[in-house]
């Protein structure tokens, strides 16, 4: 293998799309050639920096792109579109009349047929499921003495609930959606809904926990929109400045000068002068500067 | 009545709130690794609204992140998720599980995506820095963005290589871009980008090749 060949292959070999024959000659070469080598490096360095470049999700965005979503297939669902789901039945009824008759008897015929082959077996074979179980992982297989076979199976169930917010069981699992839920679309949506029980002391906890710990941007800036209502709490204010000197995202310490100047009290001046001697971001720095201007409070401190 | 076991359940799809303030929340009860995706294809196609949501909710997040790298622009990247979605919901029945679903999916999200590239192309480039009150904005700054912190002089680094990175992607052709989106931030391997976009495998490995010779060509001064 030559240079040329070698460099051809290198992002190849970083994107392991390569064969395992192609993989060991590559290696061979990179093992000889100190240029190649030097290149390879700069290869991993630039696939490094390409990852940093990517957009992060934003769990906002995901949420309003979801409601769109849920908002137009309701409407097709009642609507014209709604005919292409419908199963070809009325075909059926269209054929001639003799047609129709020969079907359904065959019909009849076949149900007979299989509901003789198939009810009275049907407990042995399923158990207390009740009903073959829809293609699911076996966890577990135990040949019985007798023949038999025990399978034991993995399987999702679900369950709609549905009733008030102010409803114990639906709060619980809402507040426990909003920090838990693996999926950021659904821990926003969760937010969203408990807005109108911010007042709730266990609401405002919650909040102030995703705020504090929730790894997505988009979801610590949800809280913070929720939050606002609170914004006089005590507890509530104290969070939202941790936040604002910890929170690595300039558009959630943004939001967090927004929430805090909604109530002046003459402690958060030295706050926000303080803030603006550590702070990186120009932007951040201008909203603590534009807070301060409107409680007439010096930018320095003396 | 609800136990705590239900609490540690997965909440499996967004909660709703209906106009009489009721809120419906669906959850998974996790004794499973998940629903087979066959048996939620097939309950979508015999009209299960939730199914179809679910099956929505196993991909979402990869086709809104490939639209928004590929085009940029919120607001365009989520007319694209709007649209491939709703393509999905309308043909499902026709789907026949002659290829994978996944490969579905992203055939219908790459062509929307190229007829976006390719129109915006013929348009004006829409800039990405636009004037706002407070001064000029880059619109991708307000994403979130959430890589390396701590060092200064490493964030400045990465914030202008990761600007000089985002305009080589922009200057690649929509085949190049497409072929590198989907095998480096998607991670899809070459030969199902070839299933997808309608082309070998080799000509996934050439446009791939091209778009990163392309890279380290621009970015010289940095690598």
């Amino acid at each position: 293998m030559n240079c040329e060949e070698a460099r051809r292959q290198l992002p190849l070999l970083l994107y392991k799309e390569l064969s395992f024959d192609e993989e060991e000659s590559l290696e061979q070469h990179l093992a000889g050639c100190e240029a190649c080598r030097a290149e390879f490096q700069r290869a991993i360095y630039l696939q490094r920096a390409v990852d940093d470049a990517g957009v992060e999700l934003n769990s906002t965005l995901l949420a309003d792109c979801r409601r769109r979503l849920r908002e137009s297939t309701t409407l097709s669902s009642s609507g014209a579109a709604r005919a292409a789901w419908q199963p070809p039945v009325p075909a059926l009824f269209a054929m001639p009349a003799y047609l129709f008759k020969l079907v359904a008897c065959a019909a009849l015929i076949a149900l007979g047929f299989f509901a003789a082959r198939y009810v009275p077996g049907a407990q042995d074979a399923y158990g207390s499921l009740g009903s073959a179980p829809a293609p699911s992982r076996v966890r577990y297989v135990d040949p019985a003495g007798s023949g038999k076979v025990q399978i034991v199976i993995e399987e999702t169930r679900e369950r709609t609930l549905s009733g008030d917010i102010g409803n114990d069981s639906i709060r619980r699992l809402l507040l426990a959606a909003a920090v838990n839920s693996a999926d950021p679309g659904v821990r926003v949506e969760s937010m969203d809904i408990l807005k109108a029980r911010v007042a709730s002391l266990d609401v405002r906890q919650t909040l102030i926990q995703a705020l504090q710990h929730d790894p997505d941007p988009g979801v610590r800036l949800k809280a913070l929109e929720v939050l606002r209502a609170a914004a006089g709490d005590d507890d509530t204010r104290r969070a939202v400045a941790g936040v604002l000197l910890a929170d690595r995202n300039e558009g959630v310490r943004t939001q967090a000068i927004d929430l805090l100047v909604q109530k002046r009290e003459p402690a958060m001046v030295g706050f926000f002068q303080e803030l603006i001697r550590k702070e990186e971001n120009n932007y951040v720095r201008m909203r603590c500067q534009k807070a301060l201007h409107e409680m007439n409070a010096s930018v320095e401190m003396f | 009545m609800v136990t705590r076991r239900d609490i540690s359940c997965a909440i499996s799809s967004p909660p709703v709130l209906s106009g009489n303030g009721e809120a419906l929340v669906t959850l998974a009860c996790k004794t499973a690794a998940g629903l087979d995706e066959t048996g939620m294809i097939r309950a979508a196609q015999a009209g299960d609204q939730q199914a179809f949501e679910r099956l929505v909710h196993a991909y979402d997040q990869a086709v809104l992140r490939l639209a928004l790298n590929l085009v940029r622009s919120p607001e365009d990247a989520s007319d694209i998720y709007q649209e491939t979605f709703l393509r999905v919901y309308r043909s499902l029945p026709a789907f026949r599980f002659d290829c994978n679903f996944q490969t579905w999916l992203y055939r219908i999200v790459t062509n929307l995506c190229f007829d976006y590239l390719r129109k915006r192309k013929v348009r004006r480039e829409e800039p990405n820095v636009v004037a706002t009150a407070d001064g000029p904005l880059d619109r991708l700054d307000a994403m979130a963005e959430a890589r390396p912190y701590g060092d200064p002089q490493r964030q400045l680094l990465t914030g202008q290589l990761s600007r000089r990175i985002r305009d080589v992607l922009a200057s690649l052709t929509p085949r190049e871009r497409m072929v590198f989106e989907l095998r480096h931030y998607q991670g899809m391997r070459l030969r199902a980008i070839g299933e997808v976009l309608g082309t070998t495998e080799e000509a996934a490995k050439n446009c791939l090749f091209r778009a990163t010779q392309k890279m380290r060509a621009a970015l010289g001064d940095f690598v």
